[in-house]
């Protein structure tokens, strides 16, 4: 076969390769904004918050991760700021008593256990290891999830090209408990 | 370049061999693993804060206390409270699933709640216009109103009695039999003579049979290999329906007289019989435990030396004495036949199931108006004209009777642990409330009564505390038992029971006939409540249990009866008939069919009977 | 994936079921369907294809009456610590023996439903979902959030409530301990049965049950000869019952099967 003769083979090759590696991604993620337009910075430096004070740990050690509506409703009974963005919170959840819904990126499947608990209390780690510097971004990037499977893309899906996004992926799990030795067996995080 | 297939074929063929050096076709099939791990068949469980609730079961009268492990408030699953002196951490099979009770398919949540309420306000004002005398009065002036209660001892018994108490001809109505106001003390006995009773299964309060095992020897007189049959230090297997007889034996090896009848009646040797009679008397104090066809041999104890050691009188805890003013209790047996016109039974917290031939003859022949409270579509749902839903464990806040195995009086709740669903209703306070009675703050006014009295301990589960009751204030006292506690009277004096009359019966020898013997088996557990789904694990995905709607039948019996193992075949006696699976097991006696007592099965089989297995 | 370095403190969790005091009650098996949110039986399901990770059988010396005696035997998974089958035949490598704790831990969301793993198991411990789990409306509230469902077509069996292990390592963690105390760590089963049949504990542990259990004589295992080193030791003062470990010896069982 001459070189004319490959070409459809190599435009068969080069197209699957852009539909598989560019349209596909594009395609299989369903990508929504968060239901407020909540600015973490604003409450990180502006009001001087820390993490624990929305995502506290409940009573018997669990972390209750996203807080309720009565943790921001305790604060935002009326606007505090000038934005568009808390206008909208406090008529379209604050008044009607209504929980925002708020899509978790780190939402792990039914099949995995974690627990904060030894991360935090023997681990000693920080928030922003594991989440990143939440306080950094001036509002929450759209989250993006999986259509076939549901999952979000930060537990199931690589960045080929979407830059540095904290992961919370088995791999990245894997990696960390790996370095510290700790990394066993599937039960020390399957359920 | 032109257009030919073979450019075509060549460019799909270069597509297929990229797609391979793609994510595509891996993780196509990994997310379809995934999508078929989580699509909306596999249910997720809640997530919240995981807490501890305690309570007491009520779903026999053992009243075992239960913490619950709860999900943001929710139960998910029950454990015994270890420690606890009567339950001793224990809880059966029915109680570590029974969280799931309120959703078990066909429960009652609707029912004609007004009409029944109408219904009952006018049958109690026709009663008393009728004992007065009125001209026009709808009914006659011997017909009764009666409220048939299958848990008696409970606080909602005294508000039925004042109910009653206020309608002239108004009955309270109890089917426990002779003995009542007396229990027995295990931990006294040495002795154990059980005429059919599920001693290691069910009966009184297992942790605490579990506990004094070791202090008695347990002989068990029996016609089937029944779980406490096949543990028993010793197996008796009698006749079917001779237990009666083989306590009238033993009575009359006691007083010396002849053995020969209850030898003839039983299948047992004369020796046999007068060696138990020895044995009772020898090592004791002895027990007799009657089982559910033969109720009349707990007189027997009478003779054995254990009236007052083994089995001892049981106050009830304390009551207001402004109650005192009532009905009496009756027993169903007493009441003429065909005299009572309105009838409310209250299945709402179960007892033994009565047979409905029992309770039929008791009501007037035309039109009797049959009224349950229940939450269960199995029970007398089946007969009653109307039947109003209730609440059931763990929604209910009620109270428990003491289990026959507590000597001492106790007092505990059953405290909600869960909402009830809208449209059910409180039984007693309903009633009470539809004769003009408010009886709204029974259970608060008798926590105050026992209170008061000041006699006693009080438990508490969350902390393991044991207080003398007058240490505790009456709101402390009542807090307290809303969260899990129990009251038991501490004073040890025991008296004997007041004096039973010894049954007599016609001992007949057992005959072979080409009838069998319907022997009702599992009566602990299948016949006192339905129960969680989760018991097939029990019944059907294993073979422990004999599950409901089956019947046991030994290899030659069910040949001669045309049937095989797995057929579906029809129960039938002189009362009516049910279908029934057929399960061929050898250690089944030949003549005998023993089938899972059910109240479908309970009502054509009575205590017991000659029955008919016929295939279908 | 395993790190080299191994666990600090190494665990061989087992059971001591001393079967004189089994009543055949049947609160454990109800206790462990609870805790790991195993669906009721199918309306076709027979104790062939029912799910009861922990089974307590009747067996008898073989007798009839009256010298038949009868004994109740509780059996779950034996977690097998030497050449376990199951984790040796699984194509997908859904089944984990943990080093830290011995548990052989079965991963039905890796599971493909082969079944070999049932084939090689010599106990019979395994349990295939042939239905799709279904409880009746509502009840999927009382489903324990420790343990994940199972869907249709996977292979389960007891991971001695592993939720359990993970929620007393939480607890640990909480009051800044990295070992698990032992009392805090008790399966469902063992929780739950009135008599106290079933004992739990750590075979490294001298003090604990199961490692009393493993040295008395009147202790016995399942099919020891296979090698496979069960880790379940069950006790009778009774000779008869000592000898239904062992196939050659053993009393025929008289319960039927209905499959």
């Amino acid at each position: 076969m001459n070189f004319w003769g490959k070409v459809p083979i190599l435009a068969g090759v080069l197209t699957s390769l852009c539909a598989g590696w560019v349209a596909f991604p594009w395609v299989l993620y369903r990508s929504r904004p968060q239901p407020v337009e909540f600015s973490h910075p604003t409450h990180a430096r502006k009001a001087g918050m820390l993490c624990v004070d929305c995502h506290a740990p409940r009573e018997d050690g669990t972390y209750a991760g996203v807080p309720p509506l009565s943790r921001c409703a305790g604060c935002h009974t009326a606007n505090l700021g000038p934005t568009v963005a808390e206008k909208k919170f406090i008529a379209d959840y604050v008044k009607p008593k209504r929980e925002p819904e708020w899509a978790v990126y780190a939402r792990q499947p039914e099949n995995v256990w974690f627990s904060h608990t030894p991360h935090i209390r023997i681990a000693k780690l920080q928030c922003e290891q594991c989440h990143g510097d939440q306080a950094a971004s001036p509002q929450p990037r759209p989250y993006q999830e999986d259509r076939i499977s549901g999952y979000s893309r930060d537990i199931w899906g690589y960045q080929v090209a979407g830059g540095a996004v904290p992961g919370m992926k088995m791999d990245d799990c894997i990696a960390c408990h790996r370095q510290e030795g700790l990394a066993h067996s599937c039960l020390d995080c399957h359920k | 370049m032109r257009n030919t297939r073979r450019n075509v074929l060549k460019f799909i063929g270069g597509a297929a061999a990229g797609a391979v050096l793609t994510p595509v076709p891996w993780r196509l099939i990994t997310d379809t693993a995934l999508l078929s791990e989580n699509w909306p068949g596999v249910p997720r469980p809640l997530r919240g804060e995981v807490s501890a609730r305690y309570t007491n079961c009520s779903v026999c009268n053992a009243g075992c206390a239960v913490r619950a492990r709860c999900v943001g408030g929710q139960p998910v699953s029950l454990a015994g409270v270890k420690g606890h002196p009567l339950s001793r951490g224990g809880l059966c099979a029915v109680g570590v699933a029974a969280h799931q009770l309120p959703y078990c398919a066909g429960r009652l949540t609707q029912g004609p709640v007004e009409a029944a309420a109408g219904v009952i306000a006018r049958a109690a004002a026709n009663c008393n216009a009728a004992t007065a005398g009125t001209p026009g009065a709808v009914c006659n002036p011997t017909e009764s109103i009666a409220v048939l209660d299958l848990r008696p001892g409970r606080t909602a018994s005294w508000t039925y009695r004042r109910a009653m108490g206020a309608v002239r001809n108004g009955l309270y109505l109890t089917a426990a039999g002779p003995f009542s106001g007396a229990a027995v003390d295990l931990s006294k006995t040495h002795t154990v003579l059980s005429l059919g009773a599920p001693v290691l299964d069910g009966w009184g309060t297992p942790g605490n049979v579990l506990a004094t095992r070791a202090n008695f020897r347990l002989i068990q007189a029996e016609a089937i290999e029944s779980r406490t049959a096949s543990l028993a230090d010793l197996w008796l297997r009698i006749q079917p329906g001779s237990a009666s007889a083989l306590a009238m034996g033993i009575a009359a090896a006691l007083k010396k007289g002849s053995v020969a009848d209850g030898a003839a009646a039983t299948g047992l040797t004369e020796r046999q019989i007068t060696d138990l009679a020895a044995d009772l008397t020898q090592h004791g104090p002895a027990l007799v435990l009657p089982g559910y066809d033969c109720p009349g041999a707990w007189a027997l104890n009478q003779l054995t030396g254990g009236w007052g050691e083994a089995v001892v009188a049981r106050r009830e805890a304390p009551v207001p004495e402004q109650w005192k003013n009532c009905a009496p209790v009756t027993g169903l047996e007493s009441v003429p036949d065909g005299s009572i016109r309105t009838l409310i039974i209250d299945e709402s917290a179960p007892g033994d199931y009565v047979p409905w031939g029992a309770i039929r003859r008791k009501l007037v022949a035309d039109n009797p108006v049959v009224i349950a409270f229940a939450w269960s579509p199995d029970g007398y749902r089946r007969h009653a004209l109307l039947t109003v839903p209730t609440a059931v464990y763990p929604e209910t806040l009620e109270d428990i009777p003491a289990a026959i195995d507590s000597p001492a009086p106790v007092f505990r709740l059953a405290a909600p642990l869960i909402a009830a669903p809208a449209g059910v209703v409180n039984p007693p306070e309903f009633v009470a409330k539809a004769v003009g009675i408010d009886a709204t703050n029974a259970l608060r006014e008798r926590a105050d009564a026992i209170r008061k009295a000041g006699r006693g301990v009080l438990i508490t589960y969350a902390d393991g505390r044991t207080r003398p009751v007058a240490q505790v204030t009456p709101e402390d006292f009542w807090k307290a038992l809303n969260e899990g506690a129990c009251w038991m009277d501490t004073e040890s004096r025991r008296t004997a029971p007041p004096a039973m009359d010894l049954p007599v019966l016609d001992a007949q020898p057992f005959e072979h006939t080409r009838m069998s013997f319907a022997v009702l088996a599992e009566t602990a557990t299948a016949a006192a409540a339905p129960v969680s789904p989760l018991m097939t694990k029990l019944d059907r995905e294993s073979n422990l249990r004999l599950g409901r709607s089956r019947a046991a039948l030994h290899p030659e019996t069910a040949r001669s009866c045309g049937t095989a193992d797995g057929r579906r075949a029809m129960l039938e006696t002189a009362l009516g008939k049910c279908p029934i699976e057929v399960v061929v097991d050898a250690s089944v006696p030949p003549g005998v069919v023993q089938v899972a007592a059910s109240p479908e099965v309970i009502d054509i089989c009575g205590a017991s009977a000659r029955a008919r297995v016929a295939p279908l | 994936m395993i790190s080299e370095r191994k666990p600090a403190k190494i665990c061989r969790y087992g059971m001591a079921v001393d079967i004189d005091k089994c009543t055949g009650c049947g609160a454990c098996m109800i206790a462990c369907a609870v805790e790991n949110n195993v669906p009721p039986g199918n309306p076709d399901a027979t104790d062939l294809t029912g799910i009861t990770w922990l089974r307590v059988f009747k067996v008898d010396n073989g007798e009839e009456y009256p010298r038949k005696e009868s004994v109740y035997f509780p059996m779950m998974c034996q977690q097998c610590g030497v050449e376990t089958p199951c984790y040796l035949v699984c194509p997908q490598q859904a089944v984990d023996v943990d080093p830290a704790t011995g548990i052989v831990f079965q991963m039905p969301e890796r599971c493909l439903g082969c079944r070999y793993c049932m084939a090689a198991c010599p106990y019979h411990s395994r349990y295939f979902n042939w239905w799709d789990p279904k409880w009746p409306a509502g009840m999927e509230k009382t489903l324990n959030p420790d343990v994940a469902p199972r869907m249709r077509g996977v292979v389960e069996k007891c991971n001695y409530c592993h939720g359990r292990w993970h929620a007393a390592r939480q607890r640990a963690a909480e009051a800044g301990e990295t070992e698990i105390s032992p009392g805090d760590y008790v399966p469902a089963c063992v929780e739950a049965c009135p008599a106290g049949a079933i004992q739990f504990g750590d075979l490294n542990d001298p003090t604990s049950a199961p490692a009393i259990a493993a040295k008395d004589p009147e202790s016995f295992r399942l099919l020891v000869k296979l090698g496979t080193d069960p880790k379940v030791y069950y006790h009778s003062k009774r000779e008869w019952a000592r000898r239904i470990g062992d196939p050659s010896q053993a009393p025929s069982p008289k319960e039927p099967s209905r499959g």
